[in-house]
């Protein structure tokens, strides 16, 4: 990775909001008119930053070969991203990117994918879910399970349906029973097995809460997927983004400029970010 | 050859003001209490050669504590990158080391732009050290008390002149303008300074090589009890981490005004804090001392090496004079050798 | 680039520390090397005392509150408008009708004005500070029994010391550089023997931990001394030469054997008689207490018990042997020294004594009230009726004083309030005037630290645009009652209050340059006063002073099963008005939390994040739990910093009937989780 802001590594970008649509009550999709020579792949980030707020990292949840702008799901959740979620269409927010480094997708081509996502764990994987269909023919059986705690907390309700359409096997699950919902119940641990994909030599992309992503790659592992194939992403404390203030520094690994992106491999042998 | 060059001892005051001219001249002196402080020197004559440490680190000229970063209104942001000319003298070998790993971790490819900024304006005047506090160690680690390469100039105290080596195009340009002052060494020279050195070497009160510590850790052999002993002194004080000429880590925060005026800042932070990790939701990914504490050292001792092939630590012993609890390199790192 | 040599602005320890300047912009501290106290080291509040001193926030101008908002003005309107009010206010009401509040945050030089202008320019004596909440006890109690209240050795002995007896203070987070030096102290073999309650960091570093119940200190020490005098270890040559009244203490002390001393405080008897055994024993102990002694509604009883123990084994007079009250604020000393006391002039001069007073009015030209004044407590209970006007310099008492909401509507009851503050603290908010004061990296002035030491702070930057120091608010504000005070700078005002101050009397500032001077320092050449009470105790003979065990005012009962007890946590400081505004300090303590102890937690099916609500005859908080044994059973802990969910909410503002200092380690509480709604998964935000 190099830096490309001749301004400075620090120096955010202003990226005007074309669109700002609201997912759940805390959960907001905003699309950002992409700044020129911004080029990106899937489970890559950006530092989203706000003058007189701060930055924090947020991952992006467009596909560069289907959307247009830069599409970024910001969940309320502290001081920088309630001062986000004041912004309306026509603000800017300032971005540094595209930071990280990206899902090894082509290591999959030929092979079944399953993706596992847990909450707003759907926005990363979304934008590979997205570039995995575009490139349907490439891979073998999809499949994703998607849990989420209530039926008004799931993201991106009429897309899945649409990735359904479009040859994914679909479970949409919800922790705890309740009447108005017709899909699963359940977390989403307990839909690994039932799935019909190959796992001795398919792959895995995870993203959720930590609980979750450590439950579904010990899980995976037993049903006999190769360490390396189990592949999540991985949230952190940022500031910088690029490797230098130390807060997302585990174990001789930057989450920043060495991931997000890890395998299950890398993770046991360096035991990054787990708490 | 050519680099190195002999000034005699009447002629520094007069070197150093003329330098002045054209930069912020640092250097130490001592101030009213005893304390040897590096600050911008008034009086040329008042500068000491032969002190003991300073508190804190010169890494506070490149990456100060607090530092700001831009300005930002409505009409716009201005970067406030540090574009001062400074001459930092009297900086000791141990420091000299720490500043070229620095400068690998700030430069590269993803470049600081505010650490190098400042780095390209700022020259450093070594000494050799001839003056090893109590709690030095850096000569078990080659990175003191006299340098051979990666400083700009070093100065060895002869008593009536010093050798002067020029080990950088920047060290020679403060030499070039005044090459009248300076003649060319001899033998005698030479031997001179090695004197210095081998009588530096006999004071050294400490002999550490981190390497012993180093296969205990990767063998297995320090136990979780022997960090929790550790850990459980901790004052969780953040000095280690602010006195270490290595530490690199930074907070950064946006000081709001009125009218959507602004300053982003950046500030020293710790990994000793259990929120410098905290995560939204109040998740702590390390929650526990000894997580923290711990992690310092491995930094130190193992990842430090895996990534540039040195150790974490320059055995400038600031840590052993600042940490409350007495958890500092050197007292583990006797403890487990 | 500039490095100034000044003392932190946080805790009572006084650490040295140069502050780093750069065209006038603070670029970092770093901690002096050769300092006594500090040595090289500092807290992470003093590493980062420097952040909120150019903050954003900081008060720019004079503000004049018009029909409930607040108006920029003018210096000059803002003082024409205090002083007018203030001296309407004495015209209808008489000067007792004012109080006013010094600050121990503020220099001894302001706090000496402070006193003056109360005393000599509006005419009460109805003046105090934060003291009374912490160490009121301490003074009153240790004046009755050796004649002086302040620490009686020095910090920098602690090394060499080969018994330190700790007694509720949590020192390694309220006192980390005392801290420091103990964890010498017992590296070198010293025995460290804690009491406290809760398992904090230096009761786990210590050789015994007595884990006493909250607020039967007396009882504790009571037994202490009861197996001394039993087991034949009292200094009987020291108690004949040096004191009095043995034989009365002597009687009430023979009815709390060990084993009743157990009943009372649950410490096993045996654990006693080992700790006494220790303590007389030894040569070279050192008793150290803080808020933990201080803060009942017996802190006089247990601060003369301390001063007993200490008597009855001769451990006084000799260096690294005595007795060590450690002060919370960084000049809560001065402000005592200083006199910004009801009762008494600086140097502790009594106002009832004639010829003190006498000394006082000819050196300042003006009548000077006879009464004894109103301590800060008994202020608020009057405010609104006797009390109409108040002037607070530097303090918050409506978060740091107990039963916040009484105090809260006590300032809403007066007529004029002026506030002089560096932020817009909850007190200022309710203001009348709010005079925008500066900290101690933009003026000069000395603090005296907890061992007595008085030092020099150097203006380090140039004011914030706007703010004034405190001590020419308050010369101009007494210019315009019409009395001149023309000091050009502070030594000026140092130079008055050592002519008038026996144990100031050699403290001027240009002697202080090298760390200072600790008092009595009597004269010009004096060098100071290392230990105290040296051949003699300041009164004289040292007084034995029986004391009967009192249980605390609110015991728990059925509604209130928990005892609650308050104190700081090691990154925040006080009402939060300086650290919370410290990004490195706020991030580690966001929110305000209540210890419980794993077994009650179980029991109430409580788990650590779980909002709580803590709930007393007073009022109801709600905070996170957190589940620790550092509190024992049937005990809750919750940090007083916190605005959010301000634990003096509910605190019991029962008072020690001589200190008046508020019972602030005891009271009854209930505990019961709040249900809401929110998830147990952690959320998703890379941050």
């Amino acid at each position: 990775m190099k830096n490309k802001n001749k301004k400075g590594l620090y120096l955010p970008v202003d990226a005007k909001i074309n669109d700002v649509v609201d997912l759940t009550p805390d959960v907001k999709l905003y699309k950002l008119r992409k700044p020129r020579s911004f080029v990106y792949s899937p489970g890559q980030f950006v530092m989203a930053s706000l003058w007189g707020a701060g930055e924090v990292p947020i991952s992006i949840t467009s596909t560069s070969e289907i959307h247009q702008d830069i599409e970024l799901c910001i969940r309320k959740a502290g001081f920088v991203t309630s001062a986000l979620h004041r912004l309306k269409p026509g603000d800017s927010i300032g971005i540094r990117g595209p930071l990280g480094n990206r899902f090894p997708f082509e290591d999959a081509y030929g092979q079944d994918v399953l993706f596992i996502a847990g909450g707003i764990g759907i926005a990363p994987l979304r934008s590979l879910i997205n570039l995995v269909i575009e490139k349907r023919k490439n891979f073998g059986k999809i499949a994703l399970i998607y849990g989420s705690k209530t039926p008004t907390e799931v993201l991106f309700m009429p897309e899945t349906q649409n990735w359904k359409e479009n040859g994914i096997d679909l479970t949409l699950t919800i922790d705890v029973e309740c009447k108005e919902w017709a899909c699963s119940f359940g977390l989403v641990t307990e839909h690994i097995n039932r799935q019909s994909i190959s796992f001795e030599s398919g792959y895995a992309f995870i993203c959720g809460p930590h609980v979750m992503i450590n439950a579904a790659m010990h899980d995976l592992s037993l049903l006999g997927m190769p360490a390396e194939h189990i592949i999540t992403t991985i949230e952190a404390h940022m500031k910088c983004g690029v490797g230098k203030c130390g807060h997302c520094y585990s174990d001789g690994r930057y989450v920043c400029t060495d991931g997000p992106v890890f395998s299950y491999a890398e993770i046991r042998e360096f035991g990054i970010a787990s708490p | 050859m050519k680099n190195e060059f002999v000034l005699s001892r009447t002629n520094l005051p007069y070197w150093l003001r003329q330098l002045r001219k054209k930069a912020d001249l640092i250097g130490p002196s001592r101030s009213l209490n005893g304390d040897i402080i590096f600050s911008s020197i008034v009086n040329i004559h008042e500068m000491i050669l032969d002190c003991p440490a300073s508190i804190p680190s010169p890494k506070e000229f490149l990456f100060p504590q607090k530092e700001e970063m831009y300005k930002f209104s409505q009409k716009g942001v201005r970067n406030l990158n540090d574009k001062t000319k400074r001459i930092i003298f009297g900086v000791r070998s141990c420091d000299i080391s720490a500043i070229a790993l620095l400068d690998r971790f700030y430069g590269g490819l993803l470049e600081d732009d505010f650490y190098m900024s400042r780095r390209r304006n700022t020259c450093f005047i070594s000494i050799t050290c001839n003056n090893p506090d109590p709690t030095c160690f850096c000569s078990g680690l080659g990175t003191g008390p006299v340098l051979k390469t990666g400083f700009d100039l070093q100065l060895t105290d002869l008593g009536d002149r010093y050798l002067v080596q020029a080990g950088s195009r920047e060290g020679l340009r403060m030499i070039n303008g005044f090459r009248h002052l300076f003649l060319l060494p001899e033998k005698a020279d030479y031997d001179d300074q090695y004197e210095v050195l081998l009588s530096s070497q006999s004071i050294f009160e400490k002999r550490i090589t981190l390497e012993n510590v180093r296969q205990k850790i990767l063998d297995g052999k320090v136990t979780d009890s022997f960090w929790e002993s550790v850990a459980c002194r901790c004052f969780e004080c953040g000095g280690c981490v602010y006195e270490c000429p290595l530490c690199t880590c930074f907070n950064v925060i946006d000081w709001k005004e009125k009218d959507n005026k602004g300053t982003r800042l950046r500030l020293w932070d710790t990994c000793m804090f259990k929120g410098f990790t905290k995560m939204a939701g109040n998740v702590l990914p390390a929650g526990k001392k000894i997580m923290r504490t711990r992690r310092w050292y491995f930094h130190k001792l193992i990842h430090y090496p895996e990534q540039f092939g040195r150790f974490g630590c320059v055995g400038c012993g600031r840590c052993t004079i600042t940490c409350p609890g007495r958890i500092d390199m050197a007292t583990i790192a006797n403890k487990l050798d | 680039m500039k490095k100034i040599s000044t003392v932190c602005p946080y805790c009572g320890c006084g650490c040295g520390l140069y502050v780093h300047v750069e065209k006038d912009i603070i670029t970092g501290v770093s901690p002096v090397r050769n300092h006594p106290v500090n040595k090289g080291s500092l807290c992470v509040k003093g590493w980062n005392c420097f952040e909120f001193v150019q903050h954003p926030g900081r008060l720019k101008y004079p503000l004049i509150k018009k029909n409930g908002v607040f108006k920029k003005a003018s210096w000059d309107e803002a003082l024409d408008w205090t002083a007018e009010n203030l001296l309407k206010t004495r015209e209808k009401f008489g000067p007792d009708s004012i109080g006013m509040l010094s600050s121990a945050k503020c220099t001894n030089e302001e706090n000496f004005l402070m006193m003056k202008f109360s005393r000599a320019v509006v005419g009460t004596n109805n003046i105090d500070h934060c003291a009374r909440l912490c160490h009121s006890s301490t003074v009153g109690g240790l004046a009755k029994a050796f004649g002086s209240g302040a620490m009686t050795n020095s910090i920098d002995e602690i090394d060499s010391s080969r018994v330190l007896f700790v007694i509720g203070s949590n020192t390694t987070e309220q006192h980390p550089m005392i801290g420091m030096h103990m964890l010498d102290a017992v590296d070198r073999g010293a025995t460290l023997i804690v009491a406290d309650p809760r398992k904090t960091q230096i009761a786990e570093l210590a050789k015994i931990h007595l884990r006493h119940r909250c607020g039967t200190d007396v009882a504790l020490l009571n037994g202490m001394m009861n197996v001394i005098i039993n087991e034949g270890l009292v200094d009987l040559d020291f108690v004949k030469r040096r004191t009095e009244n043995f034989d009365d203490f002597e009687r009430i002390v023979m009815r709390y054997p060990p084993d009743i001393a157990e009943k009372i405080t649950c410490v096993p008897a045996v654990d006693i008689r080992r700790v006494a055994r220790i303590y007389a024993t030894e040569k070279r102990s050192m008793l150290f207490y803080s808020m933990g002694i201080t803060q009942h509604i017996t802190g006089v009883d247990n601060v003369r018990s301390c001063a007993n123990l200490v008597m009855l084994t001769a451990h006084i007079g000799l260096p690294m042997t005595g007795l060590n009250p450690l002060r919370g604020q960084n000049n809560v000393q001065g402000a005592c020294d200083m006199g910004a006391l009801p009762n008494v002039y600086s140097g502790y001069q009594k106002v009832t004594d004639k010829k003190a007073r006498k000394k006082f009015e000819s050196a300042w030209g003006a009548k000077l009230p006879s009464v004894p004044g109103r301590t800060l407590t008994e202020m608020f209970d009057a405010a609104g009726g006797e009390i109409r006007a108040m002037y607070i310099m530097g303090e918050n008492p409506v978060i740091s004083d107990p039963d916040a909401s009484h105090v809260t509507e006590a300032i809403k009851k007066l007529d004029f309030l002026v506030v002089q503050d560096i932020f817009m603290s909850d007190t200022a908010e309710l203001a009348s005037v709010v005079l925008p004061a500066v900290t101690f990296a933009e003026k000069d002035g000395t603090f005296t630290n907890t061992e007595r030491r008085v030092q020099k702070l150097k203006k380090a930057i140039r004011p914030v645009c706007g703010a004034m120091p405190d001590w020419r608010i308050i010369s101009e504000l007494s210019k315009r009652m019409g009395y001149e005070m023309e000091y050009g700078a502070t030594h000026e005002i140092m130079e008055e209050a050592a002519l008038l101050t026996p144990s100031y009397g050699g403290i001027l500032h240009h002697r202080l340059d090298n760390f200072g001077l600790q008092w009595p320092c009597p004269g010009i050449d004096h060098s100071g006063t290392t230990f105290m009470h040296r051949k003699a105790f300041t009164k004289g003979m040292g007084s034995f002073i029986p004391i009967d065990f009192i249980p605390p005012a609110e015991p728990v009962d059925g509604d209130y099963p928990f005892i609650l007890t308050t104190g700081r946590i090691s990154f925040h400081y006080h009402t939060g008005t300086m650290c919370r505004r410290t990004s490195t300090l706020e991030r580690e303590e966001p929110d305000c939390f209540v210890e419980i102890n794993p077994a009650d937690a179980e029991r109430l099916g409580i788990k650590t994040h779980d909002r709580l609500s803590v709930s007393s005859r007073r009022g109801e908080i709600v905070v996170n739990a957190s589940v620790t044994d550092r509190t024992p059973e049937g005990i809750v802990f919750i940090p007083f910093h916190f605005r959010e969910a301000a634990v003096n909410l509910i605190t019991n503002p029962a008072l020690d009937p001589t200190a008046k200092i508020p019972e602030y380690k005891v009271c009854a509480v209930n505990i019961a989780p709040v249900v809401t709604k929110g998830t147990s998964f952690p959320r998703r935000e890379r941050r």
